[in-house]
This record gives structure tokens, sequence and C-alpha cells, in this order.
């Protein structure tokens, strides 16, 4: 009999399966579970540390490599590097290398510029898509302008006030390059390592085990590691945004997963010797 | 014929491939200046590459739609997508807002670009419970402790792993988050280095073999 139910079972239309996934996802972000996020991660901590430790007025770069594909676990991260930036009135530059980044770029600096009275020009400035990462950033090293001779909106960018004593990374106090790509092994080559350039990080969640070996060596300052490392961030913040909200819907399909599989192999076990 | 299609790109290859790799290493005004240059060079030549790629992309499916061959009718959605954000992008001057107003550009971008692409990872996760439940079998001594390292890792990711370890295992003294932290910072980084140096071996021996001519299958067949 449970033999036989449980081979029902193991034939189950995929799509209740489904079913149950999008509950998982969609109850929680309905009405959240409010469970607390205690344990922050070591990487998450050290990049908002860095960021804290730069003096007011300091150049940060972010390079924001991310499309709507990976919005949910990355754009999170992006909002809260920029907030914690206008926090302390450090001046932005942006820079893409992934061309459906750009509309997600527009979105965080109109929601944050308005947030915190940052204007455009005077406190963070958008470089335009540019397509050959390699290029760009050998370049970079010893003029930015040679590349970005224009900002997005074709300003002159050397005349810009927030350029002002910015020629290449010996004047910027961090370059954070958050991405759904494979592009922080070529900002760690091509920067980090020939130029000294302090360099952190924001990836996805099933790329963060990679980056372990440039963490030890001190080649990447830290990591902000999907969406928990978004909520861990926003919880450091201690401004709740996306990734706090989305951890809900992450707890229970992690846990279904989990179930899935142990409930999975249990009755594959049981089916054999029953 | 050899001239033009064998010695001057084999030459021109060696010549950049040397002093582009001497470059990195001599910090000369001299060397930094051809390094600005020859980078300048590459950007304009990839966004040539692009132009290349959109018109090879055009010829294959404008000949799958004259042929009426299978699937055709998908094709036509790659001239549809490519207006609708193309067109959009023209009349907006290539930006997507105007003050607080969302530029046709703008729109496209949020209502076509991130909802497709948005809608096509977010299938993903679908899939991925449907194959833990069916493909995700323990059958030898590796497979279990491939499990039980991914069982930490998935439930290590979100505070309900830790709150649940905490009540289940808690008695043991060790957290979850310290042994995922193990996992990832020892016998992870461990292959991950060893595949990043065995990479980087190939590369260099690959780019050595085809600065000095070895390796010349990126010049054709004939």
């Amino acid at each position: 009999m449970l033999k036989k139910t449980l081979e029902l079972l193991f034939n189950i239309d995929r799509r209740w399966l489904f079913l149950l996934l999008a509950l998982s996802i969609f109850i929680p972000i309905v009405r959240p579970l409010g469970l607390p996020n205690k344990n922050i991660s070591a990487d998450v901590r050290h990049v908002y540390e860095k960021m804290n430790s730069l003096p007011p007025g300091s150049f940060i770069l972010l390079s924001l490599d991310y499309d709507p594909s990976t919005r949910p676990e990355l754009h999170p991260q992006a909002m809260a590097l920029v907030r914690q930036a206008f926090e302390r009135n450090l001046r932005v530059g942006v820079v893409t290398f992934i061309p459906g980044s750009t509309g997600l770029i527009d979105e965080v600096f109109s929601t944050l510029s308005k947030q915190y009275n940052k204007v455009y020009g005077k406190d963070y400035v958008i470089f335009p898509y540019e397509p050959n990462i390699v290029a760009v950033l050998t370049q970079m090293a010893s003029n930015l302008y040679g590349i970005y001779d224009k900002d997005k909106y074709g300003n002159e960018a050397a005349s810009l006030p927030v350029m002002k004593g910015i020629t290449n990374y010996k004047d910027m106090g961090l370059v954070v390059d958050v991405t759904g790509t494979s592009s922080i092994d070529i900002w760690v080559q091509y920067a980090g390592d020939k130029y000294n350039v302090p360099l952190a990080a924001g990836v996805t969640a099933i790329s963060q085990p990679s980056y372990g070996p440039y963490l030890q060596t001190g080649q990447l300052k830290g990591l902000i590691g999907g969406m928990k490392g978004a909520a861990d961030y926003e919880t450091l913040l201690n401004a709740p945004g996306k990734g706090t909200s989305g951890i809900d819907a992450l707890n229970l399909a992690h846990i279904l997963v989990v179930v899935l599989i142990v409930f999975s192999n249990l009755g594959l076990f049981l089916v054999k010797y029953l | 014929m050899k001239l033009i299609k064998k010695q001057i790109p084999f030459a021109i290859v060696f010549v950049f491939g040397m002093l582009t790799l001497v470059s990195y290493y001599v910090p000369h005004p001299k060397s930094v200046a051809f390094l600005d240059t020859v980078s300048q060079w590459e950007n304009i030549v990839s966004s040539f590459a692009f132009l290349l790629g959109l018109f090879s992309l055009f010829y294959t499916h404008y000949a799958k739609i004259k042929k009426k061959g299978d699937g055709w009718g998908y094709s036509l959605f790659v001239f549809v997508g490519f207006l609708a954000v193309v067109v959009p992008a023209i009349v907006s001057h290539g930006r997507q807002m105007s003050g607080s107003e969302m530029t046709p550009l703008g729109w496209s971008f949020r209502y076509i670009y991130n909802t497709l692409l948005a809608t096509m990872f977010a299938v993903l996760a679908f899939y991925i419970v449907s194959t833990a439940y069916r493909s995700f079998r323990i059958k030898s001594v590796q497979a279990m402790v491939l499990f039980v390292a991914a069982l930490i890792l998935i439930l290590g990711r979100v505070p309900i792993g830790e709150i649940l370890w905490g009540k289940a295992l808690g008695w043991t003294g060790h957290s979850l988050s310290g042994l995922m932290n193990w996992i990832v910072d020892v016998p992870s980084v461990a292959g991950k280095r060893g595949i990043m140096i065995g990479i980087a071996v190939g590369a260099v021996v690959t780019s050595l073999k085809i600065v000095f001519g070895i390796e010349r299958q990126y010049l054709g067949k004939d």
C-alpha cells in the first residue's frame, strides 16, 4: 500500500510542484513571516566597513553589470551601496559593461538622488555603456577620460564637479563591481592586482562560492552574495528594502527544495526495500 | 593570396601581441600611451563586432522566414523585438527618462525588456524544484557527500536554516554558518583555486601559441 502510494507520488504531475513553489514564494510576499536576519556575513560586513572608513568626499566607482534577469538579487545590493555612499557624502561614479543594465542604473539614481538631495554632476555621474571591459579597465589605469571623455548625457566628463581630482584608479577610494557575470575576474586582474585598487564585489548567490580565493588573498576586500547579502547590507544600514522583504520567500523556497530532495530520496529507499 | 590571408594577419598578431605583452610589464610613458591607443582601438573594434553580429542574426532569421523552416514564426519576433527597442531608442535619443517623465525607450526597457528577461529567469526556479524532486538521487557515497554539502549550503544561505539547525542540532555545539563557512573556505576554495590555476596556465599557453603562430585556426581553413 505504502509502496504504491510512494510510486504514485513519484509520478506526480510536475505542475503540482510548480504550484507549491509559486505558493511558497507568493505567500511570504503577501504576508511576510518577519524572521530575524541575525547572522550577518563577515564578507558583507567588510564591504560595509570599508565604505564607512572612507572620508566624506572620497570618490567610489561602481561597476553595475547586471540586467533584469539577476535584478532580484543584485538591484537591492546596488541600492544599498548607493544609499550608504550618499549617506556618507561620498562621490559616486558609475560604469557598466552590460547594455541591459542602463535602465536599472537610472532607476537606482532617480530614486535615491531625490531621497538624499543629490545632484547629478556634483555628487554622482553615470558613464555610458562600453562594450569591451578589458580595454576600458586598461585605459582607466592611466587616464579614464581617454575612454570616458563624455558622461552618459554628453557632458564633458572632466568638467563635472564630481570628477574634480579624479584621473585614474589611484584617485579612487574603492571600486565595487556588482555583477551577474564573471567581470570580477577582469577587475581583479586588470585593476585590483596591477594598480592596488581596493576592490569589493556584489554577486548572485550561485556564483558566490567561486570568489573564495580572492577573499582569502585580500584581492577582494569584501563580497555581498545574493539576496541574503543584500538583506545583510540593509540590516547593517538599518534600511530594510527589497533584499529584506525577499528573504522570507527565499526561506520558504529553499526549505521546499530541501524537503523535496529528502522526501524523494527517502521514498526511493522505501520503494527499493519494501 | 597567401600573403593577404596568412602572412599579414599573422604579422599583425605577432607585433601587437608582443608589444601588448611587453607594455603590460614596462611602465614607461611610451608603453602606457601605446596601451591607451590599443585599448581605444579594441573598444571601437568590439563595437563593430556588434554590428557584424546583428547582420548575421538578421540574415539567419530572414533566411528561415523565407524558407518557412521549422519554427519560422519565432524568427519574426527577432525583428519585432529589435524594432521594439531600437525605434523607441532613436525617438528618445537614447534617454530613458526626460525629467520625471518616462520616455518611449524607458517604457520599452521597463515593460518589455525587463519583464521578458525577468520572466525567463524566474521560470528556472520551477525547473530547479522539479529537478530537485526527481533527479537528486543519492545512489553512492559521493552523492551522499554532495547532498550533505548542498544541504548545509542551502540552509546556511537563509535565516530559517539557522533557526531550524539551532533547534535540531544546536546541542552539537557547531553552528550552521560555521560549517557553511568551512565548506566554502576550505574544500570549495581548494577546488576553485586549482581550476583557476589550470585555466590561467591554459590561457597563457594558448595566447603564446597564437602570438607565435603555432595556433592558426583563427585565420580560417584556406
